[in-house]
């Protein structure tokens, strides 16, 4: 089982990695700071997103609303500061709230009323999409950046000057390795197998060198991005919950057998709709982090992200029926994605082209893990 | 002496490192009925696997021979072609299609334009049914009929492949008795017609009533392969387990202190169809008491103990009290709240988690009582998991063991591990013993007198009558959702807890 996986998340890392080869070969400046920045900020959007995907996908529900959502969450917010000349804080607190109201109240009706989520979501899709274009009416609204307590637009513009990026650096550093010190001295307590220390060694000596270079490189542009500290926030915050909460744990217990956790004692409800109440958080800050990054609020903010969301889950390993899946998978996968994106932008590759390919790198995914699992 | 019509000679199968099959021999005579007993884990899946290519020839040492010809299979075609069929315990059939489709499913008969020629399809089928003494319709939806009828289905199916060889594994599993009655007839039948069986079974009553020979597996090798008449019950049991069993069933009892749960009264209704599935039931349960509830499947055994636990059903009337104070229908958070607990029968299906590992699937049911804040307290849930995975001597490598990957009897200590973790006051084991091997079995029962030692009260549900004669102190027989008698273990005799059982029928 274990050797199983490993072979399959090695697949994922060397895709990613062929297509990094790719690109810097088939670009110029795909290595340049410069664009590695950018793309750092694209994958905050996408990762931030499909990591609150990841929490519906687990019980084995799904969210098609999630694109239209992050247009419509990012619109109020950007009419509320921008024409009503609202505190961007304030505005943004307004929008997570109409955000949890609208995906609880999704949650509630595929629970108690026993509607698939599929159909509640595409309905949700359709809605916020009309309510999108309702409450920017239709036009752009620029998000205005300059001033400097515009806190929506400093969401992609704000980076942390080079020395703080080195500090937090070595914060994570010491963070990293106290804490691979206490898994293993955890672990050995509670009687299961420790890793060879070689092993331990290597793992942490590897994402240390991964933090490194990537602080490297952002540092060289402007500075760690502000989005990119929002997306390691959430990813920790996404990655405890799932992993250390009882409710991390329903959630796998959910989709890996729904009747067994209501025999378990589980309230599968509420933990269903708790867990699209936090995709709804997790929709209004990808709402702001895309509006602002792509500078205004028009009709085509958000297309198709819960594909591109979807998508980054399946490829990192999530499987759709629920119960399998973890946010290292989706971190990854949702780098491939944001690299292919990133990558044909540079290439100046048609739009229709696009679709195609990200089409065919999700099918393929879905077959190298079909592939695998059946060995 | 013929020449036998299968033979195994020295198969040996290794998965890895493990052994699942070392040098192991065995011969079919043709138009004999012959059974592989042995415990879960002994082999014989793995045996039943090679003999119908699932295990590729090649994939295991020795030789497998049909008719004195090494055969070397490949793929299920060619033992099919070969005139082998295989039952499995899990049923193979599409639930929406009917009865005439799935038995020539994949073999469509056609017509001269090349489409399927569904005249022909019902009379062959009609015709088949009919040889065999089935009365279905074979325009029947398959869906619609019983797990026994379903099972006899799969049979015909595997016959209308002109079979001379057929593998049943555990067939009867799911059946009930007058289904295995006819089940049995069924394989009487074939055996004149000249077709060998071989056939897979825990119920050793059966395997007596209907093998010329025993061939008994343990620990990957044949033990011995005895005529059926020339050996007892007891010998089987003893080369099964590799010693000497004194007592099946050694319920140890205890005076009952105070009464747990009382149920007065109860009538509930299935939330879909409009009528009454539990009628007017009444009944309590003490403390250190095992109450074992009888029936023929149908009668609302699982019901009551689901809707007990808040899982099943509307209450129409009644009254339930837990230690003395009322309980309003529930969920099952409740019920576990309130000191209940239940292992169900189909563990797969409503008990476990298969894709995760042995210490998830043990502590999901107890998780608000391992939190700290909003963290699970990780250290007090690995020295939970570790007693109870001690305690039950669960067979695996360690707590990450994937559920999936454990035999039977394993997996359901894994479940009633899940449920002991709750600590319940009362414990509803409803079927703990289906399927798992005699081995097993003990330690389950010793469990049950383990808790009802400690001063628990268990409500236990058994097809199996010995069982449930032998494990419990009181028995209460349902009939068609009433209640058809209760006995004390004094006067349980069979043939009245049958009669019982057919009181309201």
């Amino acid at each position: 089982m274990t050797q199983k996986n490993s072979i399959r998340n090695y697949s994922i890392a060397i895709g990613l990695i062929l297509t990094w080869i790719f690109f810097s070969v088939a670009t110029d400046n795909f290595l340049s700071a410069r664009n590695l920045s950018m793309l750092f900020i694209e994958l905050a959007v996408t990762a931030t997103l499909a990591l609150g995907m990841f929490l519906v996908l687990l019980p084995g529900q799904i969210d098609l609303s999630v694109g239209s959502g992050v247009g419509l969450i990012g619109g109020i917010a950007a009419v509320l500061i921008f024409q009503h000349q609202w505190n961007a804080v304030a505005a943004m607190a307004v929008g997570i709230a109409v955000a949890v109201v609208l995906w609880t109240l999704m949650g509630a009706l595929i629970t108690k009323q026993r509607m698939p989520a599929f159909v509640i979501t595409l309905g949700g899709l359709l809605i916020f999409k009309g309510f999108f274009w309702k409450v920017i009416g239709n036009e752009t609204v620029p998000v205005v950046a300059g001033s400097g307590d515009n806190a929506l637009s400093l969401l992609t513009t704000f980076y942390l000057p080079p020395k703080l990026g080195y500090v937090l650096l070595a914060v994570l550093a010491l963070l990293i390795v106290i804490n691979k010190i206490n898994a293993r001295k955890q672990r050995a307590a509670y009687g299961f197998q420790v890793e060879s220390g070689e092993m331990s060694f290597l793992k942490v000596f590897i994402t240390l060198q991964v933090l490194l270079l990537a602080i490297l490189i952002m540092n060289q542009f402007r500075g760690v991005p502000l989005a990119v500290l929002v997306l390691g926030v959430i990813t920790y915050l996404v990655y405890v919950i799932t992993s250390h909460t009882p409710f991390g744990r329903y959630l796998y217990a959910i989709g890996g057998n729904h009747e067994a956790a209501v025999l378990s004692g589980i309230p599968v409800d509420k933990v269903i709709i708790g867990a699209y109440a936090l995709l709804g958080v997790i929709v209004a800050i990808t709402g702001f982090m895309q509006t602002a990054y792509s500078g205004a609020s028009t009709t085509t903010i958000g297309n198709l992200m819960e594909l591109d969301a979807i998508a980054a889950c399946v490829i990192g390993g999530t499987s759709l029926v629920g119960g399998r899946g973890n946010v290292l998978g989706v971190l990854i996968g949702a780098l491939i994605m944001a690299t292919l994106l990133n990558g044909m932008t540079l290439m100046a590759v048609s739009p229709e082209t696009k679709f195609i390919a990200r089409g065919a790198v999700l099918a393929l995914a879905v077959w190298l893990d079909v592939y695998f699992s059946r060995k | 002496m013929t020449q036998p019509i299968l033979e195994v000679v020295g198969l040996t199968k290794r998965f890895g490192s493990i052994t699942a099959l070392n040098n192991v021999s065995f011969d079919l005579r043709a138009g004999e009925v012959h059974a592989l007993c042995g415990e879960n884990g002994a082999g014989k899946s793995t045996l039943i696997k090679c003999l119908s290519g699932i295990w590729p020839a090649g994939s295991y040492e020795g030789e497998i021979k049909v008719n004195g010809q090494v055969a070397a299979f490949h793929t299920i075609r060619d033992t099919e072609a070969a005139g082998i069929a295989v039952i499995y315990q899990e049923l193979a059939l599409v639930r929406e299609m009917t009865v005439a489709e799935n038995i020539f499913l994949g073999a469509e008969p056609t017509n001269r334009w090349g489409g399927i020629d569904w005249n022909k399809i019902y009379t062959d089928a009609h015709r088949l049914l009919n040889q065999y003494g089935l009365h279905l319709d074979p325009a029947a939806r398959v869906g619609d009929l019983g797990i026994g009828e379903q099972q006899l289905i799969e049979i015909v199916k595997a016959l209308a492949k002109d079979t001379k060889i057929l593998l049943l594994d555990e067939p009867t599993a799911a059946l009930t008795e007058s289904e295995v009655e006819v089940l049995l007839n069924i394989i009487r039948d074939l055996r004149k017609r000249g077709v060998t069986c071989v056939y897979i079974s825990h119920k050793l009553d059966e395997v007596f009533a209907i093998s010329d020979r025993i061939t008994v597996l343990r620990d990957g090798t044949s033990i011995s392969t005895k005529d059926a008449a020339a050996t007892s019950k007891s010998d089987v049991i003893q080369s099964m387990v590799g010693r000497k069993i004194e007592d099946l069933f050694p319920r140890r009892s205890t005076t009952p202190k105070e009464i747990l749960l009382k149920v007065s009264a109860l009538s509930v209704k299935d939330e879909l169809e409009d009528r009454l599935k539990l009628d007017n039931i009444s009944f309590e349960v003490r403390a250190g008491e095992v109450l074992g509830i009888g029936g023929l499947m149908g009668a609302g055994r699982t019901e009551l103990v689901m809707h007990l636990f808040g899982a099943f059903g509307e209450r129409a009337a009644g009254e339930v009290q837990m230690k003395g104070k009322a309980m309003p229908p529930c969920t099952p958070s409740t019920a576990i709240a309130c000191g209940m607990m239940l292992v169900s029968e189909d563990r797969k299906r409503f008990g476990l988690v298969l894709d995760k590992d042995i210490g998830f699937n043990q502590s999901l049911a107890s998780l608000s009582s391992l939190k700290n804040g909003i963290f699970v307290n990780q250290l007090k849930e690995a020295n939970r998991n570790w007693d109870l995975f001690k305690a039950l001597r669960i067979k695996a490598q360690g707590l990450e063991t994937i559920v999936g990957t454990l035999s039977g009897g394993n997996q359901q200590k894994v479940v009633l591990a899940k449920a002991l973790m709750t600590e319940p006051d009362v414990i509803f084991l409803d079927e703990p013993t289906r399927g798992i091997d005699v081995g097993a079995k003990l330690e389950v029962y010793e469990l049950i007198n383990q808790l009802t030692a400690e001063g628990k009260a268990v409500v236990l549900v058994s097809s199996e009558l010995p069982e449930l004669m032998g494990m419990s102190d009181r028995i209460l027989v349902l009939s068609s959702g009433k209640i058809g008698g209760e006995f004390t273990s004094a006067n349980a005799q069979q043939h009245l807890i049958l009669e019982a059982a057919m009181a309201h029928s």
